[in-house]
């Protein structure tokens, strides 16, 4: 895959702030309203059928409110997103995407930029709060075998000199590959793990919103000014 | 089951074909007759030979496009027929249709199958979204209410053997320590009530009660699953609610032929 995406270090990005979070969540709402039917169609395989409906009313919900208020340290902004979401996704998904926001909110505190160290230690807050609240580690066919594999490529891209834009697109592969890897997986948790064996080809419904939000988020800071 | 797992007194070919049937009926792919003999560990002659059986009896049937062979339209009738002549569930119809209606969310009826719940009967919330039938689904008896109902009015030995130190958590709430779980169940005896907070699937609550036969012994349990805001406000659930599902248990139990000692709660 090729990248529009410069490989200036971290340094010479521009600061990641408000701008960046207002536009991943508007990102996110659009993604999640175009693939509404396709998440749905997952989850009416192995889960409740809802998936797809509830993520598109949840970040429709948070584009509203954000829209709604002029405060811009992106904290703030994210801990607003994930109680929107807690409140109005609803299912098993609002409390652990809603759970995980906040917990990227409140990591990155009441500055108003952030860097890719502050997110990298943001988006691992978000994902202890997904396993505290499911208590789910990889290969049980959850959000955690998508968001595991992205945070390490998050992690290696910089590691290796690569900046945001570059780690966050790598992120992005990461979790698409990881939801698509939930497919020979018999779920282990959740209602799909009800099935039993028969959940079994099929691909999880909330590793792929992961795999959606990993790619907003790379596309939020791809277009960053 | 293992490949080799013939007891002594069963007939080769049937438990060859029925674990046939148990591979085609898990996963979601259609499978061809040599998969079937790698996972099995058969010869392609064998398994051909019980395909073709299994596809007489309209068990199975084969793909013709793609050659391979998935479950057949008598499955469904066997597996109807199971539903049709499980009493708990005939009698529960009418129960759980009205508790259902009466607190505005869904039921379930389940027996213990092993160390999981087995639902045999699920009403949807009655507000007309999308729901899934759970009839079929199979919960671990320690992570939902229906479990903890059953459990709870076990023999000794039953129990002790049901609360065992490998349980699994499906959520961070999942309560899986041996002695809380004990607690748990003495709790249910006492309150007549089973209570479930987000230990099966985070955001769900369930509230169940145990149903009893006319030897006393719990059939099953019936029980009201939903989004734990509705179901356990602020931790608590209402009088009604509990209430509800108690005099529901009581009233089928009374159904099942248990005395007024048994139909407990």
């Amino acid at each position: 895959m090729v990248h529009l995406v410069s490989d200036s270090p971290s340094t010479t990005h521009a600061a990641l702030d408000g701008t960046t979070v207002r536009r991943w969540i508007r990102e996110s709402a659009d993604v999640f309203s175009s693939q509404r039917d396709y998440l749905t169609q997952l989850d009416a395989a192995i889960g409740d059928a809802d998936h797809g409906i509830n993520m598109d009313r949840g970040f429709s919900a948070a584009v509203v409110d954000l829209d709604a208020v002029d405060g811009s340290a992106p904290g703030e902004l994210l801990t607003r997103v994930g109680s929107t979401l807690v409140y109005r996704v609803g299912g098993a998904a609002g409390p652990l995407f809603g759970g995980c926001f906040r917990q990227v909110g409140s990591a990155l505190g009441t500055a108003e930029t952030f860097d890719a160290e502050d997110l990298l230690k943001a988006l691992r807050a978000g994902l202890d709060a997904i396993q505290g609240l499911g208590a789910a580690v990889e290969g049980d066919k959850t959000i955690v075998d998508a968001f595991v594999p992205a945070l390490q490529a998050f992690e290696r891209d910089l590691r290796a000199g690569r900046d945001v834009g570059h780690a966050a697109h790598r992120a992005a592969e990461a979790a698409k590959e990881g939801s698509r890897e939930t497919i020979p997986l018999q779920a282990r948790k959740g209602r799909a793990s009800y099935l039993g064996p028969r959940s079994v080809g099929h691909q999880d419904p909330g590793a792929t919103s992961t795999a959606l939000l990993f790619a907003t988020l790379a596309k939020a800071v791809d277009e960053q000014p | 089951m293992s490949a080799t797992g013939e007891r002594r007194g069963t007939i080769q070919s049937v438990d060859r074909a029925a674990r046939i049937l148990k591979a085609l009926g898990s996963g979601s792919s259609r499978l061809g007759v040599t998969e079937v003999a790698d996972r099995l560990g058969l010869a392609k002659g064998t398994v051909y030979g019980l395909l073709r059986t299994l596809e007489a009896q309209e068990l199975v049937e084969q793909d013709p496009e793609s050659g391979k062979y998935r479950l057949g339209p008598a499955m469904l009738q066997l597996g109807n027929a199971f539903l049709d002549n499980h009493e708990l569930r005939g009698r529960s119809l009418l129960w759980a249709d009205s508790l259902a209606s009466r607190v505005g969310e869904a039921v379930r009826v389940g027996v213990l199958h092993g160390p999981n719940v087995l639902i045999v009967h699920h009403v949807f919330r009655p507000d007309n979204s999308v729901q899934i039938l759970e009839v079929g689904a199979s919960i671990p008896w320690h992570a939902c209410a229906l479990g903890k109902a059953i459990v709870a009015y076990l023999g000794e030995d039953e129990r002790a053997a049901l609360v065992r130190h490998d349980l699994a958590p499906l959520t961070g709430r999942t309560v899986v320590d041996p002695e809380r779980l004990h607690l748990a169940l003495t709790t249910v005896v006492h309150d007549g009530l089973a209570l479930e907070d987000q230990e099966a699937i985070v955001g769900e609550a369930e509230i169940a009660a145990a149903v009893f036969d006319h030897r006393g012994y719990p059939a099953g349990a019936v029980g009201v699953v939903g989004p734990v805001e509705r179901l356990v406000p602020e931790g608590k659930t209402s009088a009604a609610l509990s209430a509800a599902v108690r005099e529901t248990a009581r009233g089928l139990s009374r159904d099942m032929g248990a005395g007024r000692v048994a139909a407990r709660g």
